[in-house]
């Protein structure tokens, strides 16, 4: 490196003002990037995110905190950015609470709730690359995964 | 009717829920089943009355962790899981296109893989795409994000100019911070000058 010390301080200090300035705007991004769509519907599906219900078509995206519904007679299937791919029969909620894929930069995670109903899950690159990041919560017990395919069946009451 | 009959029946009734209910085993469970290229993994259940531990195929477990794994039959799959599984989406499909040394000019034989891409892309339905560049380990790491960008971007060009329907697509690069084939630094590696369109 043949930048004096003074000069390379100053290099510093302009980088940590550009991280301070970008910071707020990544967090307000989080949560507008599509991390799945939805990819198959029958009958009634929603997917609810930050309050606001729309109704489940082929394309539809899903992002961090959306809620995925069925109705009676509805199922509906999804697949994430990861290759995660999750399909729900009727009467089923799920919720996605924290979803990060940032293989680069070792940032993997994917956790949702599963409050009542059926879900089939088969995993994708998080759950291949860091088995550990991967907890699917319900009102009974968490599910955990190691790199695999699995149903589960949540009734509620139980 | 008899009072020895009624009782009898009173038994048989009762016999039957309970056996109903062995059977049944617990409402809300979770079952281990292969993968579709046949491979197994494992599933961990962690509940209030315990944890478990699936990984045998068709084995499943009570929600609360309190009970060993059991069998489960294909009826109860099916009746239980049917329609969860009948709307499964088509699975990702993955394809690797290599680069010349340093630019972002494709090899003849990824250049014909193009269009096998673009066929499957428009034979899906509802489809996304991600296109990520990876890099070899030869010169610095930030000149190797750029480069890897700019052959995603090569390619995502590509895609559209070929007649690419308007889906979500999405370009990034991994640079040579996520190699496909490991390798110290500085090391020229063909496999790792790649671009990997993923199609879901």
């Amino acid at each position: 490196m043949t930048l004096g010390n003074k000069t390379k301080h100053r290099w510093l200090e302009v980088m940590a003002g550009v991280m301070l300035l970008l910071a707020p705007l990544a967090q307000a991004q989080a949560g507008d990037e599509a991390i799945g769509y939805v990819k198959t519907v029958t009958g009634q599906a929603l997917v609810i995110t930050a309050g606001q219900s729309v109704k489940a078509q082929p394309g539809t995206a899903v992002l961090l905190g959306s809620q995925l519904k069925t109705g009676r007679a509805a199922t509906l299937g999804v697949t994430f950015k990861d290759g995660t791919v999750m399909s729900f029969g009727p009467d089923t909620e799920l919720t996605v609470d924290e979803y990060l894929y940032a293989p680069a930069q070792d940032q993997l995670k994917l956790t949702a709730r599963l409050g009542k109903g059926s879900l089939n899950y088969l995993s994708g690159v998080i759950a291949r690359l860091k088995p550990s990041a991967v907890q699917i919560k319900t009102p009974v017990g968490i599910i955990g995964v190691r790199g695999t395919r699995f149903v589960a069946t949540v009734e509620e009451g139980l | 009717m008899s009072r020895s009959i009624q009782n009898a029946l009173g038994l048989s009734v009762l016999a039957l829920a309970a056996l109903s209910v062995g059977c049944a085993g617990p409402r809300s469970y979770v079952v281990l089943l292969p993968s579709p290229d046949g491979s197994v993994g494992k599933v961990t259940v962690s509940g209030p009355a315990g944890q478990q531990l699936l990984t045998r195929a068709q084995t499943g477990t009570g929600l609360d962790g309190g009970k060993p794994p059991f069998e489960v039959s294909s009826e109860k799959l099916a009746r239980d899981f049917g329609a969860a599984i009948s709307a499964r989406p088509a699975l990702p499909e993955q394809f690797l296109l290599y680069f010349s040394p340093g630019g972002a000019a494709l090899t003849a034989e990824s250049d014909a893989l193009l269009t096998q891409i673009l066929a499957r892309a428009k034979a899906r339905t509802s489809v996304d795409l991600s296109v990520i560049g990876h890099t070899d380990t030869k010169g610095d790491a930030k000149a190797n994000e750029s480069l890897g960008l700019a052959r995603a971007n090569t390619i995502a060009a590509l895609l559209r100019q070929m007649g690419l329907p308007d889906v979500p697509l999405s370009v990034e690069s991994h640079g040579e911070r996520n190699l496909l084939v490991a390798t110290p630094d500085e090391t020229d590696e063909p496999r790792n000058r790649c671009v990997e369109v993923t199609l879901r």
